[in-house]
């Protein structure tokens, strides 16, 4: 097996972007900041999404000219799994619905406090 | 100190599970499962060259409603979120203006990028992209007529109408499934047509353009409210 | 049948359009919503209904026209069918209850409502993993959104860390997800189950990421800041929503996960639900503030469930007869509990004094909260039941003590809070409002809990057995609560005299004696009622509920209907002692004794029903399982009800406030419901093939101290009741020492007692009820001379003071005489020592009683009051007739008690030849005593009237006091403070420590709670420190080392 591998390599970014951002979403006082970790959290996961659908030497799940056609359009071993494509649609609008909320919200805390720092927002407690 | 000594130790942890997962795999090199049945009989079955569209439309079509619904409440959220008062609604956001370059180049995009839209989710069946993307293209467009003109005014009645109708008839087409076909959202309530023509693949390309249509009424909504969250006195 | 994809199509389908037919106006939008969601729960109701009566079958719903695993699948089966009904039921209710509030935040609101709802509805039907997310991404979106319609900061902040906390887990479980459908091939759950995922590589590490995000939708304890937040700072009718919603929503995507790991996370999840139960429920002992509270119990609540998910192994075909029936107690009392916080709006639980301007809103908070912790006749109480009898069937004692601790430990903080309710001083100036829209709704509940659990009990086939007969008699007598006091009065006697008429032929003796004493007691001291004015709001279906308990624990065939009348007694004497006036710290201490008699109780049962199939009444004879246990802790409970040493510090309190007519029923009857639990526990450890003597042997020993600690703490009380209740302790210390002796005399002296104590001490307590009535104090040094102005009851006193001293000719003569020959047959002799000591101890106390509150001078403020009242004199006499009878023929009640304990006692029996009884040490008479007694008397009163005919009346201010006149001159009077010299002598004896131990015991709970409590800091960065701090420990402990 080679190290080097398309799947592998772009599975390694995605844990990576993971463990960014939870570095991220931990450390920084900043709304702002926590939110784009978020985003880099989420973008990681996505990315770990689209690689485990890697099919290595395959082509995209579109049936066209490009790719060879089996009877009645089968493409069986020619293209790559479509089922993680799907779902990493459905996972980019889950990610941007949160984060236009988080931002929203974000604003909303800024003009209650006219600040950012998540220190400051303790008010329910113990 | 102590905190980003825990914070290291939780990392760690975490690369320690991730590198676990990822020892144990190894990346395939034939499809199984749902997957190869996709490729082997999608196109026969649903009539879409873009077998990924298959999926979202048809196969995992509920899914995809569930993903339009998250849009429109995160629109419906952020609607009564930022809601103004009346005397918010009248003034005018405060920006050092935008330069030439800008503007113009706007005025000429904006069109065309609307167009683009339109035919990435009209075409949504056959090559790469679809409602979502063609519907976020749409949205991009809204936006940098924003960005050009921050002051602009968006016909708030025009996204309501295009959002819900799409919206009603996405649910409509999905009942029609269950009444003429196969079960909800089953797209074979419209023959199948010629395969890799633009009317193809049963129903799929309405409902993709309903899709489209709502995704970027949907987002342009949205942009619509943050736009006005910046008036200020 | 409509398919339950309408259910989605209709809420989605109305949610869109509303976009633009909500331009027509709120009210039409809002309307519209209602309507669906109407539809949305006739749907799931007619599914329910087919399962119910078993004409459907679970049927599959699938989406795209192809079959599982190509397309994404729905289930509509039993379960899914009773959950989608309870979610669109309440969703339906909370949209009326929310109506205005979503009408003010414009059409947006609803429609988020209602796709929130459809998230619930699909999360509990799908079958497909990745849809499943989806739709939990829906639920929590617009959960963050509605949790907006609250204004203010609080609910910003709360929103944001709930957000910030759901898109961590929905981050793991995507992994999770994504690893699965990679190895299985699938993403259709059934799939996934039949493809051992679990034996792949990494398959437990993908395993544990679904199941731990799970878990945290579930807010685990201490991982759990968001949600409390949520709680507290949402709006208490969408709280209530995310209580009920969410948290069955999530439970159940928990219960469809679960299969896919291997068993041993059932332990796993048991035991977080175990660490939350408690957790929560005593981090919710330290709070002050009235929605903290309740979101510390629902987190409690959700724990229950997770530990019940956890054990479901173990309950066999009682797996959804527990759960659910906790989970619907929980979702209806919690969501009624919100709602209602969302009417009072008081924050403070010290402010819910307020509650009081409308009667009914506290009775449904009476109804919330006795549901909430498991009181009969609501749900939970039969669920919790057959939890823990199944547990124990299984060896699981451990998981049962969880159990109790947790609900304790939630008593603690509802019983706390409706004190206050009840009784804090209400001088708060804001008000509140009832509105028809937000109490129709919580009304419903109300009578929801009631019909449910009336179903519940019938599911079982014990639980058929109870009675409810009684219980509806109290119902009917709260809705009579508007009519005067007479006719409430007539009523509740002639309701508790049909029913003795009825049920007294089917009773044996022993039962016979008791349910005179109970019943028959009752009617009497009911008869005191008369001379009340006005409606006395509430009295009467408490009382009443009272005896419903006393007349089920006599009734009991089994086990759980003396349980059932056990906790209906304690609610219902709970209810009867708050109302006194000063009450409110003594009716919590009360409460809380009680149920951890009970649950000692429900431990012992739950002991002695392993391996049986019908826990009849006669398992407790003869326990073959761990039997000093399950008798010892059968004692336990039974004494806190007794009031013994150690367990005693409530009943002073208790009693010694509470209304006239209260003391009497909760000292003179309610203290013999302890009496029969002892005297069954001895009949079944008698019948023991095991020793037991040492049980008894310590029993003995905690009966004479208990009369010692009782009789030397009366003799210092300053307060004539307060005086009579130690006197009720050490008296019933007599009680439980005669009957621990185990031999025949022991017993009828036992008995002996009991009836004595029945009588002497309702007359006493009556009396000096009525007296305190007239004076309008309880301190003995403000009354004095009182004879001239109530010679009637006076006599009364008199009367029952000799019956309690043991004094010829009295019936107490007759308990000591039986007495000290039980003691010296069994030669028990350094008990019996201490016992004849506390004797003398009694005479202490009664000759204060009668001196300083009807000898002496009378006081210038008293010179005008009036005999006690008609009403207290009829049933002090008529008690009194009876003290007489047994003392001059004891044999007519002695004798048919010797053949009833012969049966279990054949030895040694008392021997009678007419009036006359004899022992193997000696005779005695009570017929000729009480002649030649009387003859004594009436001779010395005569003798003493004639020779004294001319003497001088002495007048009041023949004396004269000199020097300065003291700021209160009632201190400087010989009745105050009465046995100072004494009591400096021997106050260590009256057992202060026991007191100090349960301050002791409450401090310590309370600064844990304090401390532990403060890792809740409300910072939003904290609380995901906390979730993935639990995801990692929670991998090490789970799959850690096995990688």
């Amino acid at each position: 097996m080679e190290f080097f591998e398309l799947g592998k390599i772009s599975l390694l970014i995605g844990f990576g972007l993971i463990v960014l951002g939870f570095w991220g979403i931990l450390s920084q006082k900043n709304i702002i900041k926590i939110i784009l970790s978020f985003t880099i959290m989420e973008t990681g996961v996505n990315i770990l999404i689209v690689s485990l659908g890697y099919v290595k030497g395959k082509t995209a799940p579109i049936i066209d000219s490009a790719v060879e056609q089996g009877a009645n359009h089968s493409v069986l071993g020619q293209v790559v799994d479509p089922v993680p494509q799907a779902l990493v649609l459905t996972a980019i609008v889950i990610g941007f619905g949160t984060t236009a909320l988080l931002l929203a919200y974000a604003m909303k805390l800024f003009k209650a406090k006219r600040t950012l720092q998540i220190n400051n927002f303790n008010d329910l407690k113990w | 100190m102590l905190r980003n000594l825990l914070i290291s130790l939780l990392l760690l942890s975490f690369v320690y599970i991730f590198y676990n997962l990822y020892v144990g795999f190894t990346p395939k090199t034939e499809l199984d499962g749902i997957a190869a049945h996709y490729a082997d009989k999608g196109a026969a079955e649903i009539g879409a060259a873009n077998l990924v569209t298959a999926v979202v439309v048809t196969y995992r079509g509920f899914d995809t409603l569930g993903e339009v619904t998250i849009l429109f409440l995160t629109a419906s959220i952020i609607g009564f979120f930022l809601k103004l008062t009346e005397a918010d609604e009248n003034k005018v956001i405060i920006h050092r203006g935008t330069s030439e370059l800008l503007v113009t180049s706007s005025n000429l995009l904006v069109p065309i990028i609307i167009l683009f839209g339109i035919y990435v989710f009209m075409n949504g069946h056959l090559t790469p992209g679809g409602g979502f993307q063609g519907g976020a293209i749409i949205a991009s467009a809204v936006a940098l007529a924003i960005l050009a003109n921050p002051n602009m005014h968006i016909n708030h009645q025009i996204i309501l109408w295009v959002e819900s109708i799409s919206g009603v008839v996405f649910v409509l087409i999905g009942v029609l499934g269950i009444l003429l076909a196969g079960g909800f959202l089953d797209n074979r309530v419209l023959p199948q047509g010629q395969f890799g023509t633009l009317l193809s693949a049963g129903a799929i390309p309405i409902i993709y353009s309903f899709i489209g249509l709502k995704v970027g009424a949907e987002i342009s909504n949205i942009l619509e409210k943050y736009q006005k969250s910046q008036k200020e006195s | 049948m409509v398919d339950p994809i309408y259910i989605i199509a209709a809420a989605l389908g109305v949610g869109f359009a509303i976009g633009i037919l909500g331009n027509i106006g709120r009210n039409f939008a809002g309307g519209l919503t209602l309507a669906t969601i109407a539809f949305m729960s006739f749907v799931s109701a007619q599914w329910f209904a087919g399962f119910y009566f078993g004409n459907v079958s679970s049927s599959y719903i699938f989406t795209a026209g192809f079959q599982p695993p190509l397309s994404i699948n729905l289930l509509m089966g039993a379960e899914e069918a009773f959950l989608t009904f309870i979610v669109n039921l309440l969703g339906l209710l909370g949209g009326i209850y929310l109506f205005v509030n979503f009408k003010r935040k414009g059409r947006n609101a609803f429609v988020i409502y209602l796709v929130l709802l459809m998230g619930f509805n699909v999360v509990i039907m799908t079958r497909d993993i990745f849809n499943l997310f989806v739709f939990l991404e829906i639920t929590s979106i617009a959960t963050a959104g509605l949790i907006l319609i609250e204004k203010g900061n609080r609910a910003v902040g709360a929103g944001f860390k709930y957000l910030l906390a759901t898109s961590i887990i929905s981050s793991m479980l995507l992994i999770g997800i994504i690893f699965a459908y990679f190895y299985t091939g699938t993403l259709n759950i059934d799939m996934i189950i039949e493809s051992n995922l679990r034996y792949m590589v990494g398959g437990p590490i993908i395993i544990f990421l679904i199941l731990i995000s799970a878990i945290l939708e579930l807010k685990p304890f201490p991982a759990n800041g968001w949600g409390l937040d949520v709680y507290e700072g949402a709006h208490q009718g969408f709280s209530a929503i995310v209580s009920a919603g969410t948290a069955t929503a999530s439970l159940y995507m928990l219960y469809k996960l679960l299969p896919i790991a291997s068993p041993e996370w059932s332990y796993y999840i048991a035991l977080l639900g175990a660490v939350t139960f408690i957790g929560a429920n005593l981090l919710g002992v330290k709070q002050r503030f009235a929605r903290r509270v309740l979101a510390y119990s629902s987190v409690g609540q959700l724990g229950l469930l997770m530990l019940i998910l956890g054990l479901r192994g173990f309950l066999g075909p009682n797996v959804n007869y527990v759960f659910f029936g906790i989970l619907i107690t929980n979702i209806l009392a919690k969501t009624g509990f919100f709602w209602l916080v969302g009417i009072v709006k008081a924050n403070e639980i010290k402010e819910w004094a307020i509650i009081r301007r409308k009667p009914f809103l506290l009775f449904l908070m009476g109804v919330f909260i006795f549901a909430l912790v498991g009181f009969p006749p609501f749900p939970s109480f039969f669920s919790k039941w057959t939890f823990v009898m199944d547990l124990a069937n299984h060896g699981l004692f451990g998981w049962i003590s969880v159990i109790i601790i947790g609900s304790f430990l939630e008593a603690v903080y509802l019983m706390r809070w409706f004190g206050y309710a009840v009784k804090s001083e209400d001088d708060y100036k804001f008000d509140f409002k009832i509105q028809i829209h937000k109490i129709t709704p919580i009304i419903i509940l109300t009578a929801l809990l009631f019909v449910i659990g009336y179903f519940t009990a019938q599911f079982t086939e014990t639980g058929a057995m109870i009675n409810f007969i009684p219980l509806l008699f109290v119902a009917v007598l709260y809705f009579a609560d508007a009519l005067p006091i007479w006719v409430k009065n007539t009523i509740a006697i002639l309701g508790m005299g049909i029913y003795f008429y009825f049920t007294y032929p089917q009773l044996d003796n022993l039962r016979l004696i008791f349910e005179v004493i109970f019943i028959i007691g009752g009617i009497l001291t009911l008869i005191a009622g008369y001379n009340y004015k006005g409606k006395r709001q509430g009295f009467y279906p408490v009382a009443l509920l009272m005896f419903a308990g006393l007349a089920a624990i006599i009734e009991a065939q089994t086990t759980l209907e003396f349980f059932y009348g056990w906790e209906l007694m304690t609610a219902g004497s709970y209810f009867l002692i708050i109302r006194g006036k000063k009450s409110m710290p003594h009716a919590l201490s009360y409460m809380l004794f009680s149920l951890g008699g009970a649950y000692a109780l429900l431990m012992a049962f739950s002991i002695a029903n392993i391996g049986v199939v019908f826990p009849s009444l006669d398992i407790l004879n003869n326990i073959a399982n761990y039997p000093v246990w399950a008798y010892g802790l059968l004692l336990a409970g039974f004494l806190t009800k007794t009031a013994s040493v150690g367990l005693h510090i409530w009943l002073p309190g208790a009693h010694g406030e509470a209304e006239s007519d209260v003391s009497p029923m909760v000292s003179a009857i309610l203290l013999k419901a302890g009496v029969f639990g002892v005297l069954l526990t001895l009949i079944g450890m008698g019948q023991s093939t095991y020793d037991l003597g040492t049980l008894a042997y310590i029993l003995g020993w905690v009966g004479a101290i208990t009369v010692f600690v009782g009789n030397l703490g009366a003799v210092f009380q300053e307060d004539a009741k307060r005086l009579l209740a130690y006197s009720s302790i050490g008296q019933l210390g007599y009680i439980v020492f005669a009957f621990a002796i185990m031999t025949h005399l022991g017993w009828l002296t036992g008995f002996t007692y009991t009836i004595n104590h029945f009588m002497y001490k309702a007359v006493l307590f009556l009396t000096i009820g009525a007296v305190v009535l007239r004076v309008g104090t309880h301190n003995m040094y403000e009354m004095g001379g009182l004879i001239k102005r109530m010679p009637l009851a006076f006599i009364a006193v008199l009367i029952g003071i000799i019956a309690l001293s043991g004094v010829p000719p009295l019936s107490g003569f007759t308990g000591k005489w039986l007495f000290y020959n039980a003691v010296i047959e069994k030669g028990w002799y350094f008990q019996g020592v201490l016992v004849f000591f506390s004797g003398g101890l009694a005479f202490l106390y009664l000759y204060r009683l009668i001196q300083t509150v009807f000898l002496g001078q009378l006081k210038d403020n008293l010179r005008n009051v009036k005999e006690i009242s008609f009403w207290f004199l009829i049933p002090i006499y008529v008690l009194i007739i009876g003290l007489m009878v047994f003392a001059a023929m004891p044999q007519l009640v002695l004798q048919p008690l010797g053949t009833l304990i012969a049966n279990y006692f054949p030895n040694n029996q008392l021997v009678w030849e007419g009036s006359y009884a004899y022992t193997a040490i000696g005779h005695w008479t009570g017929t000729g005593v009480m002649i030649s007694i009387m003859v004594m008397f009436l001779g010395t009163l005569l003798l003493v009237k004639l020779s004294t005919r001319k003497a001088h009346k002495l007048k009041q201010f023949d004396i004269v006091f000199s020097g300065e006149r003291p700021h209160r001159p009632e201190t400087t009077h010989v009745a105050h403070n009465m046995y100072a010299g004494f009591y400096k002598a021997v106050w260590p004896f009256t057992l202060p420590a026991v007191e100090t131990f349960w301050n002791w015991i409450s401090d310590f709970i309370h600064e844990t709670a304090g401390f532990v409590r403060r890792i809740y800091s409300g910072n939003g960065q904290a609380y995901m420190l906390h979730i993935v701090l639990f995801i990692i420990i929670m991998f090490f402990i789970t799959i850690g080392g096995t990688i």
